[in-house]
């Protein structure tokens, strides 16, 4: 009996090294956040729909839902570093720690790549009285807390992207959080609130048809999908580094090099799948490419810009 | 009219393939089955499904995902007259009165009404969403934040109706319930709440595995200690249809359940399960005997599955005319939707008839197809409840423990199941009612944060509440009824009382 565990112990050891080319050879996971259904969770799906393909295995996405993303993202960071998971990282991973709200940030993963960034949309429904952003802006500043503002939560981007456009210009909004971007855009559309803050994409298809008005976007560029839609700048009130959501892949710490490059450059070919691309165009969310390098210190950077806005908004924890 | 027309191309259309159907019935079946273990919710076996309408025409893959919604509903309803677990939220009223009906042996007949109510009340819902989705989603839109608060207080009023013998101890359980709510992070302040620096408790208490624990273990632990004492109950399975006349009294009640599942699932926010407890109390608090409301009124089956297959339909109307999905499972359909290539919204009655009254012909198809399959199926389902019960308890225990587990793959949630059912167990002991948890579960965050919303939108003025119609309607609702299923509260109590003081002075005239 001995023996034969010796014996096995000394194949292990031998077929160790062998793995490493097999890799992978079983289906990896993809550790989602964020419910079925959602934004994140759709893009997710989408992401990986061929990824047999490209990467030779399927990649099954599981969502570990709960805590604002605190759940799943812990999750990844703390799942087997054998490169058979592979964590969806988002926009909060930048603000647990300034809110105190978690321990983990972007430096306890390997980092793989940035999948997209949004920007912040600020939209009325269209049988608002304003037209411009200038017009809201002007009757905020008149009128403080006058003007309620609809947000999908507080902490997240869209609500710390317009928090810091009310700092920045004066102009006092009455923020009211809801949970999510679907019951954000039921409120506006219903006159329940008078404007909302939305990642662009989210309120595409209402736009399109015509149900609401895009004011402005944070961002320092046009959006392509929107070409309508002015930037903040254009609109007369700039801001410098604007809040931007994304959302990116990442490992948990540990895993082999060899196998980190195998996931790197498979998802990557997802990334570029012309029916990914065509997926995403047609949801109006704008596709970002970083790789690794870029992907650490965008993210340094954001949790420069957040710090003071989330400071100006009450929920900086130091 | 035009409607109409749309409706019967639409038919064509999916008769026109050969397989369309064969997805239905399998989407119904598979439905079923996910839809009775506990744990595997219609909106996880949608989400599974998914993955695999990727490589089918898009109107064949939605047939599919629409058959599982349909049938997963309708499923939770099986497990929960059968073993009191209810397999999805949506089923938890049905075992008020399924349970008792099966103890008494009378399971086949149970699942036959649940059957026939979800026929019914799912086609009520199907028709409503084909033919008036534009108009009902405009009013769903007229809900806001006060509209929300006012509704979730009208819905804690349904204590009174499933609170069992003691008003108080119901009370007690609701309030416990409205507690548990409020760990976690709270989405308005972005702050923790009683969550002790512990990432899991950071997500609060995860709603199917507390569903499981109050229901699922605790009636395991009930089974393990009356196992050697008491024989187990032989279910007369023979008997599946009801006797027409007993169909035709519950028409009625059928109809009305469905077409208010319906209106309720087309709000946005609101699932099935609040459907179910509205379509129940409703149908408590106009029963000619409401007494035997909770110990197996046929009333008390029908009402809920009518409210919640109803509320499939109406869940739809919102996803598809708005692009804002009306409860969780439509969510996961708007998400396929998408990868499909037909963003749901405005437009999409605009654009896309093509795939829009296939969807509808394919709703009201699958309420026949889950008609028949359920009857069918019937006979079978109640034969299991025939199993030796020690063989049968091990095997709720696992699925159980599996299902805490698989809806977010969390052993801290098989622990949080364990932990609740342990407590509900005891609670049972002491006669308290589990029911009032659950719907403090479901309906208190609605209550508090739209209760906080509306607060912040009239920056502190509470009359918010009372100077919107809406608002002000649900909560003069909310009085009428809590005081109405009060007084029948109180009669019953009189009626029960009386009974059992006959019964104690038969006892003594005997004994003397």
């Amino acid at each position: 009996m001995k023996k034969f565990v010796c014996l096995l112990a000394v194949l292990f050891i031998f077929a160790a090294p062998a793995s490493a080319q097999d890799f992978p050879n079983k289906d990896i996971t993809l550790i989602v956040p964020w419910s079925a259904g959602g934004g994140t969770d759709t893009i997710a799906r989408a992401l990986v729909k061929n990824a047999e393909e490209h990467i030779g295995v399927n990649v099954n996405v599981v969502n570990q839902t709960g805590g604002g993303g605190v759940v799943g993202m812990t999750a990844a960071k703390l799942a087997r570093a054998d490169g058979y998971s592979v964590g969806m990282i988002t926009f909060g991973l930048s603000t647990y720690k300034l809110m105190g709200l978690s321990d983990i940030s972007y430096r306890d993963y390997e980092l793989i790549q940035l999948l997209n960034q949004s920007s912040a949309a600020i939209s009325v429904r269209s049988k608002s009285e304003w037209t411009t952003l200038g017009e809201l802006i002007e009757f905020a500043q008149a009128n403080p807390g006058e003007v309620s503002l609809g947000h999908t939560g507080a902490g997240g981007a869209w609500h710390l992207s317009a928090a810091s456009l009310g700092v920045l210009h004066d102009a006092e909004f009455n923020f009211i959080p809801f949970d999510g971007g679907a019951p954000t855009r039921a409120a506006m559309l219903g006159g329940h609130v008078d404007a909302v803050a939305t990642g662009i994409d989210e309120v595409k298809q209402l736009y399109d048809a015509g149900e609401v008005r895009i004011l402005a976007v944070n961002a320092l560029e046009r959006h392509p999908a929107f070409p309508d839609v002015p930037t903040l700048e254009e609109a007369g009130y700039k801001i410098d580094a604007p809040v931007l959501d994304w959302r990116g892949l990442a490992l948990p710490q540990g895993v082999p090099e060899d196998r980190v490059a195998i996931i790197e450059e498979g998802f990557k070919k997802m990334f570029e799948d012309p029916e990914f691309v065509a997926f995403t165009e047609e949801v109006g969310l704008a596709l970002v490419y970083e790789d690794a390098e870029g992907y650490e210190s965008f993210l340094a950077n954001m949790e420069e810009v957040l710090a003071p806005t989330l400071d100006a908004v009450g929920l900086l924890k130091e | 009219m035009d409607s109409l027309i749309n409706l019967l191309d639409a038919f064509q259309i999916i008769f026109s393939n050969p397989y369309s159907l064969m997805y239905i019935l399998i989407g119904v079946a598979a439905g079923i089955i996910v839809g009775c273990l506990p744990g595997l919710t219609a909106t996880m076996g949608v989400a599974l499904l998914v993955p695999f309408t990727f490589s089918l025409p898009p109107v064949q893959g939605l047939l599919l995902l629409l058959g599982i919604f349909t049938g997963g509903i309708y499923g939770g309803s099986i497990s929960g007259i059968l073993i009191r677990t209810p397999g999805t939220p949506a089923a938890a009223a049905t075992l008020l009165d399924g349970y008792p009906l099966s103890q008494r042996g009378e399971a086949g007949k149970a699942i036959g009404i649940a059957t026939i109510a979800s026929f019914i009340g799912g086609s009520i819902g199907a028709l409503i969403m084909s033919f008036l989705a534009p108009e009902i989603a405009q009013f769903g839109l007229r809900f806001g934040p006060p509209e929300f608060f006012a509704l979730a207080i009208f819905g804690l009023t349904m204590i009174i109706s499933i609170s069992g013998v003691s008003l108080l101890k119901g009370a007690i359980a609701a309030l416990f319930g409205l507690l548990l709510t409020t760990i976690g992070l709270d989405p308005l302040s972005g702050v923790a709440r009683f969550s002790f620096g512990s990432d899991d408790l950071l997500g609060g208490i995860t709603f199917i595995p507390a569903l499981i624990g109050l229901f699922g273990f605790a009636q395991v632990f009930h089974n393990i200690e009356k196992m050697q004492i008491v024989p187990q109950v032989k279910s007369k399975v023979g008997k599946i249809l009801p006797s027409l006349k007993e169909i035709r009294s519950l028409l009625p009640t059928m109809f009305k359940s469905g077409g208010m599942g319906a209106m309720t699932g087309s709000v946005p926010g609101l699932g099935a399960d609040v459907a179910a407890f509205i379509a129940y109390a409703e149908a408590k608090r106009t029963a000619k005997k409401p007494e035997e409301f909770g110990k197996g009124a046929l009333e008390g089956v029908a009402a809920p599955e009518a409210a919640n297959n109803g509320a499939t339909g109406g869940a739809m109307i919102p996803m598809l005319t708005l692009g804002i999905p009306g409860d969780a499972v439509t969510a996961v359909l708007l998400g396929a939707l998408t990868i499909h290539g037909f963003q749901p919204g405005p437009l999409l009655f605009v654009n896309h008839l093509d795939i829009v009254y296939p969807i509808f012909a394919g709703m009201i198809l699958c309420q026949l197809v889950l008609l028949i399959v359920g009857l069918a199926g019937a006979r079978l389902f109640a034969r299991l409840i025939n199993i030796d019960t020690r063989i049968l308890t091990a095997v709720i225990f696992l699925l159980c423990i599996v299902g805490s587990y698989s809806i977010r793959f969390s052993f801290f949630d098989v622990g949080l199941g364990l932990t609740i059912g342990v407590l509900a167990y005891f609670m049972g002991k002491a006669q308290f009612p589990v029911s009032p948890i659950l719907l403090a579960l479901i309906l208190g965050p609605m209550a508090e944060q739209n209760m906080r919303r509306s607060l912040m939108l009239s920056r502190d003025d509470p009359t918010i509440f009372f100077t919107r119609p809406i608002s002000a309607i649900f909560l003069f609702l909310a009085v009428f009824m809590a005081i109405t299923s009060y007084i029948r509260f109180k009669q019953l109590r009189k009626i029960e009382q009386r009974v059992a003081d006959d019964a104690a002075v038969e006892n003594e005239s005997n004994n003397g």
